[in-house]
């Protein structure tokens, strides 16, 4: 074996260890509760840090609110789930003024879009209309009732999930909404093991009962700087306009990704580099979240018989990591 | 107009030694008329810049300018011809520097510095000095780039780190150049005349003359440069059958022996018997500016282009100031000379009226005491073998030079045991004559030639006897039969200087098969060799037109694919970074772990794990790509070089799957 003299580069990490430690504990807890996801929990967590919100596309009854649930009980968020349905109204997931009659004036009673995590069930069994109020809301992570602006709890994650199949009576998302969520995940069905593993033991419900918070809200907001301070490289930009530019002229792609999709992949990164204990992002960390971040902002051309998927992995595939070496 | 582009200190003192450079080979052999005054120009003026003189005025300028030429004319006669025309383009270069001051001017001055330094290839063209003209020109070619504008941020701020990118990207495109220079080489249309064939240096060249007074083979004994080389189609003849004939001298005045001109042409049919085996051999002769060729004893036949003297002396038609090769073949068992012409044997006697007379009483002596000619010359020989020295510093003689020397000093060197023969031999009526040339010659076994230095110069006589003709006899092997065994330096016991130890020998004599090769190769490469090089492909015969047809075609595709090359190589390829981690991925890719373009550092690097586990090496490059590429850490050079060094050095074992 060669022995090198080269020093190693000096880089420092993103987090304090404790709260390294912390957010490890967190991460490994919610994979406890919701086995073997460990891609997507993390991605979840990413998204989470990252100030992004979740979609998750996916089958009933693979975990979806299992996931949510554990996100908002390891977190110690405060927790909302909405059911939505054809006949729920803005109102009902914001909140209505009252006329209070012995105060003389209207109150607001805030709904339940006022929690910090908030599990948005079949998104596209609502009305157009409450979706958008929905999506509004998670844009300006604020409210506005009678001309008075009532700010939301920070942290604020929406996670939305939507059921591909059924679809009869639904109103899917328009691509133009569907660009408001940071990430795409689906959770799909559970390997041999992981499944046994669940039918073996106690009830879900239970064991998240039973969860114990890892982080606090000022723990959560140390991690979320630390994220945005993520050093991204020119050569890791570098990349991330490769892989914009080549979704924007590939022959199968109608729509390629938006510049906001490119903020959104690389502060999704940014927050996988701190995930793995980093304080500078590297490809694979685009790589890891790209899937997620653009697979439901790609909108295939007419003539392509591949889904979005297949066309953000194609992507991967294509663009060379360092444009000068390939 | 553009503004004028002041020149940087760097780029000023770039020029200057690029200047000096181009100089300098024409200093050493410039009169000191002008190397004094161009020594001054140059020094002067790169002071009066470093002190940050201001810019020269033109009535200063002006007489400098109008100096130097009236300065040729008077020293030179005229201004044409190349003596006179370095002279001046040296001066004109120099004067250019005191007027620099903007980068124009000083690609101006490059431009003409180049042409200045490949002048003094006609001046001299060995193998050393074309190299160092070589470096000279990288220099140039340094200042040239140092003098191209760039981005102020990207040059390097550091002065010697740039003098050295500037010589590295010099040498690049020297290099670069190297197949043009190939190509042009080989297919311009050559003139019978050899490369940089140019009219000659009249100023003496060191060898053998017409004429041999004292000490005139003692200024070569010390000169080691080479006089010719040999090779022989047989084998090599034993050293003391390794006389090489020079010049007959005949005619002696009492100190200096001489020769008459009008035997070199006379009776060129000269009565020679020989017998076989004969020796055939071709011989590279160095330049002597003088018409004499060497042979073995005797020659056959003369050389293309040369006559046989009736003294078997070889006689060029035109003197020989170029390598001149030529073919020849000797008899060492001959008769020359069966019977005496007259006018010969009356030159052969002569002597001159009233000089040493005791010599003279001696030789009478024995001519009538002795019997027979083989028995005085024996006498002659013992007297010689008992009570005289072979040494190199001999002693002054006075004007009874024979007497002095055998009566008195007794000690010499070949010359003075030649001469003193010679008379000794005339004085008792055998005809006799003085020959020149070179004994032994040291057999370079690298190179499979002999080669003859000037040091190897010697004297011996001829002498006549009836039945027999002109027979050799080397006086000197009789005083020192290690001069003809061993060579004059160790006969004379001398011992060796530092710059003449054997290593150092040796080091000469391999370098010696070096210089022979670019003798052959290079300097006389002519229209005869260009064509033999052109016939194996073909081209029977090539005039002017299809040479430089070919020479066209040939550049042109040489220079579009340079064109090609320069144009297709990505700009980013230049980072450091990116090829030593293409070279890291190239080292994988053999090693048995291929990896594609859109794979990054870290999945390399968890492969290389896989593959060859626990290989801190390996795994420390990748954690140091990561960190130089993407942690930020890009900022050090310094670093991104050891990253590259510590590529180079990895080493891996093939991975079976």
């Amino acid at each position: 074996m060669t022995t090198s003299r080269l020093a190693p580069v000096a880089t420092t990490p993103p987090l304090e260890p404790e709260l390294a430690a912390a957010l490890a504990r967190a991460l490994q807890q919610v994979n406890n509760v919701v086995l073997g996801k460990n891609p997507q929990v993390r991605l979840a967590f990413a998204c989470f840090l990252a100030g992004g919100h979740l979609l998750i596309e996916d089958l009933p009854g693979v975990g979806k609110t299992t996931l949510a649930h554990a996100l908002a009980a390891t977190l110690d968020l405060s927790f909302q789930r909405v059911q939505f349905t054809s006949d729920l109204l803005p109102s009902d997931i914001i909140g209505v003024s009252v006329y209070e009659r012995e105060r003389a004036a209207f109150k607001f009673h805030p709904g339940p879009l006022f929690a910090q995590l908030v599990l948005a069930d079949e998104i596209n069994r609502a009305t157009p209309k409450t979706q958008s109020a929905l999506l509004e809301a998670m844009q300006e992570q604020q409210v506005t009732v009678d001309g008075i602006t009532h700010g939301l709890p920070s942290p604020f994650f929406v996670v939305a999930t939507q059921n591909p199949l059924d679809l009869a009576g639904t109103y899917p998302l328009p691509d133009s909404q569907l660009d408001r969520f940071m990430l795409r995940i689906s959770l799909d069905y559970p390997d041999r093991d992981a499944e046994r593993a669940l039918l073996a033991a106690a009830d879900r419900r239970e064991v998240i009962g039973h969860l114990q918070p890892c982080l606090d809200n000022a723990q959560i907001l140390a991690v979320r700087a630390a994220a945005a301070q993520v050093l991204a490289s020119p050569a890791l930009i570098d990349y991330v306009q490769a892989l914009l530019a080549a979704s924007r002229s590939h022959a199968d792609i109608r729509v390629g990704l938006s510049p906001r999709a490119g903020l959104a992949l690389l502060n999704a990164a940014r927050a996988c580099a701190v995930l793995a204990g980093r304080s500078y992002c590297v490809p694979e960390d685009v790589q890891q979240v790209f899937a997620g971040v653009a697979a439901h902002r790609l909108i295939p051309g007419s003539a392509s018989n591949r889904t979005r998927d297949q066309l953000a992995a194609a992507l991967l595939t294509q663009v060379a990591v360092r444009q000068a070496i390939a | 107009m553009k503004p004028m582009q002041p020149l940087t200190p760097a780029q000023f003192d770039l020029t200057a030694a690029s200047i000096c450079a181009a100089v300098l080979p024409h200093l050493w052999r410039l009169p000191w008329l002008f190397s004094t005054p161009i020594l001054i120009l140059l020094i002067g003026r790169w002071l009066q810049r470093r002190r940050g003189g201001a810019r020269l005025p033109t009535w200063i300028k002006l007489p400098l300018i109008l100096l130097f030429p009236v300065l040729i004319i008077f020293h030179y006669g005229n201004i044409f011809g190349r003596e006179p025309g370095a002279a001046l383009a040296c001066a004109m270069l120099a004067l250019k520097l005191v007027e620099t001051e903007s980068r124009r001017d000083a690609r101006a001055a490059i431009c003409f510095a180049s042409f200045v330094l490949m002048s003094a290839l006609l001046f001299a063209n060995s193998l050393g000095f074309t190299l160092l003209l070589f470096a000279a020109l990288t220099l140039l070619l340094a200042a040239m780039r140092e003098l191209e504008p760039r981005a102020a941020d990207a040059s390097v701020q550091n002065r010697r780190a740039t003098v050295t990118v500037d010589l590295r990207s010099g040498a690049i495109a020297l290099a670069a150049a190297v197949p043009l220079a190939v190509c042009v080489f080989v297919f311009l249309p050559r003139l019978g005349s050899p490369l940089w064939g140019a009219p000659d240096d009249t100023s003496a060249r060191t060898g053998l003359g017409d004429r041999m007074a004292p000490g005139s083979v003692q200024q070569l004994l010390i000169d080691d440069s080479p006089a010719f080389r040999v090779s022989f189609d047989g084998p090599l003849p034993p050293r003391a059958e390794l006389y090489w004939r020079g010049p007959v001298l005949w005619y002696f005045d009492g100190t200096t022996w001489t020769r008459p001109g009008y035997l070199a042409s006379n009776r060129g049919a000269a009565d020679l018997q020989t017998a076989t085996p004969t020796i055939a051999y071709d011989v590279s002769l160095e330049p002597t500016d003088r018409r004499w060729l060497l042979a073995l004893d005797m020659p056959v036949a003369a050389p293309d282009n040369a006559v046989r003297g009736a003294d078997m002396t070889l006689v060029s038609r035109t003197p020989v100031d170029r390598l001149l090769r030529y073919h020849a073949v000797s008899a060492p068992k001959y008769r020359l000379d069966a019977t005496l012409d007259p006018q010969q044997r009356a030159l052969a006697l002569e002597l001159p009226p009233g000089l040493d007379p005791q010599a003279r009483a001696l030789a009478q002596r024995w001519r009538s005491e002795l019997r027979s000619d083989d028995v005085i010359i024996r006498a002659a020989l013992d007297l010689f073998h008992k009570e005289f020295f072979y040494t190199l510093n001999a002693p002054l003689l006075g004007r009874d030079s024979v007497d002095d020397f055998l009566f008195d000093t007794r000690r010499g060197f070949c010359e003075h045991f030649a001469s003193a023969f010679t008379f000794l031999m005339r004085a008792a009526s055998i005809p006799a004559r003085v020959v020149t040339g070179y004994q032994g010659g040291y057999f370079n076994a690298a190179g499979d030639y002999l080669v003859v230095r000037q040091s190897d110069a010697h004297a011996w006589s001829e002498v006549w006897l009836a039945g027999r003709g002109w027979v050799r006899v080397d006086p000197t092997a009789a005083v020192s039969p290690q001069r003809v065994q061993l060579g004059a330096r160790a006969a004379a016991g001398a011992r060796a200087p530092w710059y003449q130890a054997d290593w150092l020998q040796l080091l000469r004599n391999r370098l010696d098969v070096v210089n022979r090769f670019w003798n052959d190769a290079i300097v006389q490469f002519n229209a005869l060799r260009q064509q033999s090089l052109l016939t194996p492909f073909g081209i029977a015969k090539a005039d002017y037109v299809d040479l430089m047809w070919t020479l066209i075609g040939a550049s042109s595709v040489l220079l579009g694919l340079f064109a090609w090359w320069v144009l297709r190589a990505p700009r980013t390829a230049a980072d450091p970074l990116d090829a030593a981690y293409a070279r890291l991925r190239r080292k994988l890719d053999r090693a048995g772990a291929p990896s594609l373009a859109t794979e990054g550092p870290l999945t390399l690097a968890a492969r290389g794990e896989d593959h060859w586990p626990g290989n801190r090496a390996l795994q420390r490059l990748f954690a140091n790509y990561v960190g130089l590429r993407y942690a930020g850490a890009l900022s050090s050079t310094q670093a991104v070089r050891e990253f590259a060094r510590a590529v180079a050095a990895l080493r891996l074992r093939a991975h079976k799957p």
